[in-house]
């Protein structure tokens, strides 16, 4: 095998890998779109490189709620003081690829009758 | 003082405070400076080291040495300064992460080969003599692990975000 082979080669099987990285993009999670209820035991914080909270469900299991950068959460109504520990919010978003991690990337929360779309372009994917 | 506590620590440094509590933009803002100071960083190491390497062997390595090490220190403190604050955001968080766990080792070997360059007596004659064969040689094998260790630390550091 010629050198220019091998090296295409190992480029084509690292960048192959990227789409199972999580974080960036939706790579790491499910096509599918579902919706959960939790009770909010972290609220919304607009630090770092996406938006984040923490929901508790019914079988107790504490879910990660990524959301979109801080200004999309921002600009999209959610503010780190929208919704308050202990509330009841209904998330729609496509969780982890990984059962085992218990994290979801959010398209659109839904707390006290108003629909926070943090991806609208991805809104028509709730039902 | 576990890495975990050390984490855990940065977090709730003043740092971390600084990082969390500036609004919506602050984060992106010390990201940009990260990338600012990482391409200062690199753009300068790479001419150094493929210099070293016997690119451009008729340009006097003195000539070229001077500025590319002192951008590069610049480069190399504004990306470290920038990157602690980027840390700190949600230290936590990356604990596991296992390309942090490749970045840091990586930036200590090449500033370990940094080092060793500025004390060989190859790197310390070159300002005032043409070197030997024997010490182009050497210089040219620090300059190739100088590109090797820079290289991996960028690339898992690149990769952090997609764990």
């Amino acid at each position: 095998m010629r050198l220019n082979t091998i090296v295409l080669t190992a480029a084509i099987s690292i960048a192959s890998t990227i789409p199972a990285f999580a974080h960036h993009g939706w790579g790491g999670n499910v096509d599918e779109v579902t919706a959960m209820t939790g009770m909010v035991t972290e609220g919304v914080k607009l630090a770092g490189p996406h938006g984040t909270m923490k929901i508790m469900t019914s079988d107790g299991k504490v879910w990660e709620i990524t959301l979109a950068p801080p200004p999309r959460t921002a600009s999209a109504g959610l503010k780190q003081d929208t919704i308050p520990v202990g509330a009841m919010v209904t998330v729609h978003g496509q969780r982890n690829r990984d059962p085992n991690r218990y994290e979801m990337k959010t398209i659109q929360v839904e707390y006290a009758g108003r629909h926070y779309n943090v991806y609208p372009e991805f809104a028509d994917k709730v039902r | 003082m576990s890495f975990v506590q050390l984490m855990a620590w940065l977090e709730g440094s003043a740092l971390g405070h600084v990082m969390r509590d500036n609004g919506v933009w602050f984060y992106g803002i010390i990201n940009l400076t990260h990338i600012l100071g990482v391409a200062t960083l690199f753009g300068s190491v790479v001419i150094l080291d493929l210099r070293l390497l016997g690119l451009w062997s008729d340009a006097p390595l003195a000539a070229i040495s001077r500025p590319t090490t002192r951008m590069a220190t610049a480069g190399f403190g504004i990306a470290a300064v920038s990157g602690a604050g980027l840390l700190a955001t949600k230290a936590t968080e990356y604990v596991g992460n296992p390309f942090l766990y490749i970045k840091i080792p990586a930036i200590g070997l090449a500033l370990l080969n940094v080092f060793l360059v500025h004390r060989s007596s190859a790197w310390r004659a070159h300002k005032n003599r043409d070197l030997t064969y024997a010490e182009r040689r050497r210089l040219a094998a620090m300059g190739g692990t100088s590109l090797f260790f820079w290289l991996t630390s960028i690339g898992a550091g690149r990769m952090i975000g997609y764990w």
